[in-house]
Formats: C-alpha cells, structure tokens, sequence
C-alpha cells in the first residue's frame, strides 16, 4: 500500500517524458527548426527534469528517519542529548 | 525582523503634531509636567524610534535546468545553518524552499504562459516572451522592502500555473532559474549575482548520466533536446552571465586527454573586481598568475592528479579574477591542504571549507572543483550579508543622526 501511493507521482513523470518524447519526435519528422519541434523538445526537457528531481526525492527517504519522524518516542527513535 | 534604535533629540514641537507616524519611523512625544499648561508650545525632549524593517539581501542565481542549481542552493542554505524545506501544508508541488534565513524562489514561477499555452505560442520556457518580468519584478522589490506577496506557482508535473502561495520577505532571499539577470529592473534589486556556465560537452555528459535511465530517452533524443533548445539558450540566457558578480564555467578535463566521461572537471571561478563587499578569493599571492599542483612530497594524488591556476584576466570587457581548479579530490587531507594555500575565504575559522564539504559528500560534485567553489561562494554570500546589514544599520544610524 504505502510504497505504491509513494511511487504514484514518479511513475506518472515516467509515463509523460515517454510520451513527450514521442510527440516531439513525431512534431520534429517534418521540420526539425520548427517553433513546433523546439518547444516540444523544451517540454522533454522540463519533464526530465522533473523526473531526476523526484528520483532524488525518494533516494533520499531513509527508511528509520521516516519511521522516527512519527514514532520518536520508540527504542529505535529515543536519543538523548545528555 | 526590525531592528529599532533609540534616539534622543531635543525639539521644540507644537503639541498639534505631537504623533507624527509614516512607515519608517514613529515619533514618541513626551509631554514633560509643565507649570505653565495652558500654553499650546512646550519644549521637550522627544524619542525618536527608527523601526526600519531589515531590508532583504537579494542573489540571483541563473544556469539552465539540470545543470545543478539545487546542489547549489542546499550548499548556500547549509552554511547559514539548518535545512531548507518546502512551505509546510501548501501545494506538494511547490518550488520554494524556505530555512530560518533563506528563502529560494524558482522563477518558472513567474512564467505567463503555462505548458500547452507555449505550445501554442511555439515558443520555449526559454522565450522572455514565456515569462512575466513586470510581476518578476513587483514581488521581488515588494520582497526585498520586507512586504510579503501572493506568488503563483508553476506545477512541474501538470505543467499549469498553480493558486499562488503566500511567501514572507525573508532575510537572504534568492531566486534561481533561466533569466534572474535577464530584466533590467529585476539585475538592480540584485545585492549579488552568480552564473552556472556549463560547457555543452559536460552538460551533454550530465543529461546523459541524468536521463538514460529513463524511459523512453535515448542518446538521440537526449542530444536533440540539447540541440533544439540552444538557440534559444544562446539568445536569452547565456548572455546573462555578463552581468553576473561570479561566473562558474565547468569544463572538460585538460589532465586526461579525450575525457568524455564528465567526471574529472575543469571548474573556474570567475569573480568580478570591485563588487561592493566581495574581495575575490586569491592563491598565495594576489593579483599573481600562478599554476600550482599540489601534489608532490607533501601531497600524494591518484591519477590524474589535481591542478591550480590562477590569475587577472577580462571577461566581456571587466576586471575579473579567475581561479581554476582542474582535477579530482580523493581524500580529506587534500582539500584541507588546498584551503590553507588560498585567502580571502571569508571563513570564520580554519578548515570551515573542508567542514562544509564534508558535511555534504554525497552531494554531486564534492570531490571536485563544482562543489569547491560552491561552497566558497556559499561563504562569501554570507560575508556579503553581514556587511551589507552592518552598513545598513550604521546608515539608518547616520540618517536619524542628520
């Protein structure tokens, strides 16, 4: 349940930069200087981006630092400064 | 945050004005018991309280997309201390990060045309005429006159333009993205100004490292995009680092020959000479050209070593400093032995380059000159803040004084 509500963004950021592409391949097969063509490749571009952005997101969750954020008072989450 | 300061001056004044308030100062009037009440003229000592709102320190950072400026700003926010995080309980999508001192601001933000409406147009984020400098501007100078604002946010992942989200004018506030230095009255709200220059052999490089594992993306459509956008990039944004205060050029290697791999960097640091409150950092001598390589008897260094230059040059017709740095970090003692050869470091004591990249060595760039450098700008922007308010405060001083 948790880690498929978790990956649900990513996955729709991966499924919109293969269609971008898609798209700005088929907009470009005409004329590749085209307003059409460069903007389609801007809008692969700003996918991308936004793809590496939320991978990094997610590689960042350390699992305990996640389960301490709610549960501070457990064994595994206590600290103490003296 | 308003800092107030108590001034006494002794005046005559007609008790008719005797609450005399605009937005900057109040005037406390203080009505001595007086043996002769009924006359309307008194003379009295009155307190003059200047409340003046501490103005917000303004840096502009501009570099294209996934050309590292967020590993730029988490080094920046690191050294004034504490985490940057997104405004709690607003849009999950917001691009604003927000820490005790520093507030950063994505100005995609301020695009007026949302995804499809560029598609429609046939223009890129690129396109001055994608962006909307006139709002760009009003919230920037309301920002920086301590006045908060209803910024709208531009949604990466739907591609809309997003209800706006209420942002508080911070103490340090920065705005990244494509055109910080593209508008005029936008670069004269700037106290200072940084460009991310990366060459396209190392970007190519970056996006491949970026994207191949994407679905969908290929070598070709990675270079197409590339391709496609840099007239654009050429027109609009590259133009802007002219204007910038430090210039961050990242380059291929010189030590290997043929590297394509864009992980051993060539990074310069460009600084510009005769920036109020930025003295350019400096290797053993100022104003020299030295090319120095550490490595040696002191110093052992894996293949291919790390290699120093530095020297005056001009860059687009100014003064400028440049320090290079060429190579690769292997372990802590050579970066430790690299800060104590430079000055001018703005740190607050020895080894705080070292400790700060420490802190960090998982983020990209920290065992080359990119994370390097950052981290000494990082420095160097907070040297720039505490003059700028201490000059600040003795001007507010001299003002009331007069």
């Amino acid at each position: 349940g948790l880690v498929a509500v978790r990956a649900a963004p990513d996955n729709r950021i991966s499924e919109n930069v293969e269609k971008s592409i898609k798209e700005a391949q088929e907009t470009c097969s005409d004329d590749p200087v085209s307003g059409e063509c460069v903007a389609a490749w801007d809008v692969v571009e700003e996918l991308s981006a936004a793809a590496s952005h939320a991978r990094d997101k997610a590689k960042d969750v350390e699992p305990l630092e996640e389960y301490c954020k709610d549960n501070p008072e457990t064994d595994e989450c206590r600290t103490y400064d003296n | 945050m308003a800092v107030c300061t108590v001034y006494t001056i002794p005046t005559t004044t007609h008790l008719g004005s005797s609450f005399n308030q605009n937005n900057k100062q109040v005037f406390f009037n203080y009505k001595r018991s007086s043996s002769s009440n009924n006359t309307l003229f008194t003379t009295r000592p009155s307190y003059v309280i200047t409340c003046s709102q501490q103005q917000t320190i303004v840096i502009g950072l501009a570099a294209d997309s996934g050309c590292g400026k967020s590993t730029f700003m988490r080094r920046l926010t690191s050294v004034f201390g504490g985490a940057a995080e997104p405004p709690k309980g607003g849009n999950p999508d917001s691009n604003t990060l927000i820490s005790d001192t520093t507030t950063v601001i994505c100005l995609d933000d301020f695009h007026s045309l949302d995804r499809n409406g560029r598609k429609v147009e046939k223009v890129t984020a690129l396109d001055p005429k994608a962006n909307d400098f006139d709002l760009m501007y009003e919230q920037v100078k309301a920002l920086k006159e301590g006045k908060a604002v209803d910024k709208p946010i531009y949604n990466h992942v739907s591609g809309l333009l997003d209800p706006p989200e209420l942002i508080q004018p911070p103490k340090i506030l920065v705005i990244e993205g494509l055109h910080p230095m593209y508008d005029a009255r936008v670069r004269e709200l700037l106290d200072f100004s940084i460009y991310l220059d990366i060459s396209n052999e190392v970007k190519f490089a970056w996006k491949i490292q970026r994207d191949m594992k994407e679905r969908g993306h290929s070598l070709e459509s990675i270079k197409a995009s590339i391709e496609s956008r840099k007239p654009d990039f050429d027109a609009y944004i590259d133009p802007q680092k002219q204007h910038a205060d430090v210039v961050i050029e990242v380059l291929p290697t010189e030590l290997i020959p043929d590297d394509d791999e864009g992980k051993v960097l060539r990074v310069r640091m460009i600084q510009k000479e005769g920036v109020k409150f930025f003295n350019p950092v400096y290797l053993f001598d100022e104003g020299s050209t030295i090319s120095w390589i550490p490595c040696g008897r002191k110093l052992t260094c894996s293949y291919p070593g790390i290699k120093f230059s530095y020297g005056p040059d001009t860059f687009y017709g100014n003064e400028v400093t440049v320090v290079e740095m060429d190579g690769m970090f292997d372990r802590l003692d050579e970066l430790i032995y690299v800060e104590s050869h430079l000055s001018n470091l703005s740190t607050k004591f020895y080894g705080e380059v070292t400790q700060q990249m420490l802190k960090h060595q998982n983020f990209p760039g920290s065992n080359n000159g990119t994370g390097f450098f950052q981290t000494i700008i990082g420095l160097k922007i907070r040297d720039l803040f505490e003059q700028l308010v201490a000059s600040r405060s003795t001007a507010t001083a001299t003002a009331a004084k007069a």
